[in-house]
């Protein structure tokens, strides 16, 4: 890139398209595969998840994505997280950039919990000593100091979500992309999430949420943009976006 | 199109952490709740060199080998091993990691390839056993060295090439065609036996056309090559360079086909 970048700008997505092109039916074996090739039926409908959607976020600007099921969301997210790539259109990111789509990706449940934090930090791209700084304050705010040395197997579904969350969060990131895990745990430690959410925000990280809550985006974002069929209904200040969102979901 | 340009791209640092963690991860996971835990990485090759010079010794272990039969056994044993474990591992590698690849920005390639360097760590335990077996067998006539230890080293670069180049394949194809895993055992035991590890080539007496064939299988030349330098042997240049040939063409091969279905991989996981 030689153009000249806005400094300040973090993220700056230019009309991203995204086409799934799904088989009408699901071939994972050979034999189908040549059977239907060879009789021309491979056939492939494709489905525009995205048509043409352009963003930019500035840095401070908390970003909140809005829409109904299968509006693209989360598919737009794991564009700009660099997961998969859009059809057509360009990303560029500036900042460490980390993704938080699934709390406790790549936990492996036969680990204690301890040896999953070390895990999952290195997932981030965290060394054994640079987790072990980390550590205390990770097992601290996770409150599963007692359970460090069990398998994860033999956790709750709500132990593993705590625990994904501190390690997640205790990561401080430039941009942090969520999708829909901003809940987890009993009401006193969603509180503590919140808490941190805000601490995190109020240190200049910049989120860019999914949610369904509308609340939690009028709380984290700035800016909005609600999303429907693949293309940009509104977008602009959080507040006037969702109350445009619930207008049209009433 | 337009052209896209890559955002935030993955520091070498972060993929280096990310595959030690992994290799420590399987490495540990092998032999987790087991009673005599990492041992068996050294027992396994052990007690398979038994059953097979037990089963084959009055076969093919009488002449014409030219060396230890047990001795002889069990180092085609772990090199082959080592290839089979690598490959065999790697190809649900992808398909097992799905929630990595779909939810966080990891380079795929790290998860076959720390399977193929948690084989190598196998490869290395195993070579443990194999010094063990080569002192038992000193009064068997079996020399042993140190320095024949060392011979091997510049071949183990070629050998994982060809181990991670099939592995990258089988493991990128893996994620499209499922049958694949029952093809690959089927071939697996097709190359075990086409491979000279319990009986020579030589002291098969094959007319001169089929073992001309029995050499166009790689592993033949890695066996072979390992053999001579632990025997004290050091390999002709002709041998270190079938050895690097196999071992870039393969991984050139993998490379490329994994390159090419990487695109489309995360949507047929």
């Amino acid at each position: 890139m030689t153009d000249v970048i806005d400094e300040e700008l973090l993220i700056d997505a230019k009309n991203i398209c995204m086409r799934f092109r799904l088989p009408t039916e699901r071939i994972d074996n050979v034999k189908e595969f040549f059977i239907k090739l060879v009789k021309g039926r491979l056939k492939y409908t494709d489905f525009d998840v995205l048509k043409g959607v352009d963003l930019q976020v500035k840095k401070g600007e908390s970003l909140g994505l809005i829409g109904r099921n299968g509006a693209g969301k989360s598919t737009l997210l794991r564009i700009l997280a660099g997961i998969i790539e859009p059809t057509s259109g360009t990303v560029v990111t500036r900042g460490n950039m980390v993704p938080l789509l699934k709390l406790g990706a790549g936990f492996d449940m036969d680990a204690t919990g301890k040896e999953n934090i070390f895990l999952n930090g290195a997932m981030l791209g965290y060394t054994r000593k640079e987790m072990l700084k980390k550590y205390d304050g990770i097992v601290e705010f996770s409150e599963l100091g007692k359970f460090m040395e069990t398998p994860l197997k033999n956790y709750s579904q709500g132990m593993l979500s705590r625990l994904g969350f501190s390690i997640a969060v205790d990561v401080h990131p430039d941009i942090l992309l969520i999708d829909e895990i901003l809940a987890v745990g009993d009401a006193p430690f969603q509180k503590k999430c919140a808490q941190k959410l805000d601490e995190l925000k109020a240190g200049g990280t910049t989120f860019i949420v999914v949610s369904h809550s509308n609340a939690q985006i009028r709380r984290l974002c700035t800016k909005a943009i609600y999303l429907k069929d693949g293309l940009i209904v509104d977008s602009g200040d959080a507040d006037a976006v969702v109350r445009h969102y619930e207008k049209d979901c009433t | 199109m337009q052209k896209k340009i890559k955002a935030n791209p993955i520091s070498a640092r972060k993929v280096a952490v990310i595959l030690w963690s992994l290799v420590k991860k399987n490495t540990k996971n092998q032999y987790r709740r087991s009673f005599l835990g990492i041992l068996w990485t050294v027992l396994n090759p052990l007690l398979n060199m038994f059953v097979m010079a037990f089963v084959f010794s009055r076969i093919f272990g009488r002449s014409g080998i030219g060396m230890d039969y047990p001795v002889y056994v069990l180092s085609g044993n772990i090199v082959f091993g080592f290839m089979r474990t690598a490959t065999v591992t790697a190809m649900p590698s992808l398909v097992g990691n799905y929630d990595l690849i779909t939810k966080t920005r990891t380079p795929y390639a790290v998860f076959p390839l720390s399977n193929v360097f948690t084989a190598l760590v196998n490869f290395g335990f195993s070579l443990i056993a194999l010094i063990v077996v080569m002192i038992v067998r000193i009064p068997a006539g079996v020399r042993f060295h140190w320095s024949g230890m060392m011979i091997f080293l510049p071949w183990l670069p070629s050998v994982f090439l060809f181990s991670a180049g099939l592995a990258l394949l089988l493991s990128a194809v893996y994620v499209r065609f499922r049958d694949l895993k029952h093809i690959y055992n089927v071939l697996l035991t097709l190359w075990m036996y086409l491979t000279p590890i319990f009986y020579s080539v030589e002291t098969l007496h094959l007319p001169e056309k089929y073992s001309l064939v029995m050499k166009l299988n790689p592993m033949y030349h890695y066996l072979k090559y390992f053999r001579d330098a632990i025997s004290g042997i050091v390999p002709s240049w002709r041998e270190t360079l079938i050895c690097y040939a196999a071992g870039i063409v393969v991984f050139g091969i993998g490379l490329l086909v994994f390159r090419i279905l990487k695109k489309k991989l995360v949507f047929y996981i």
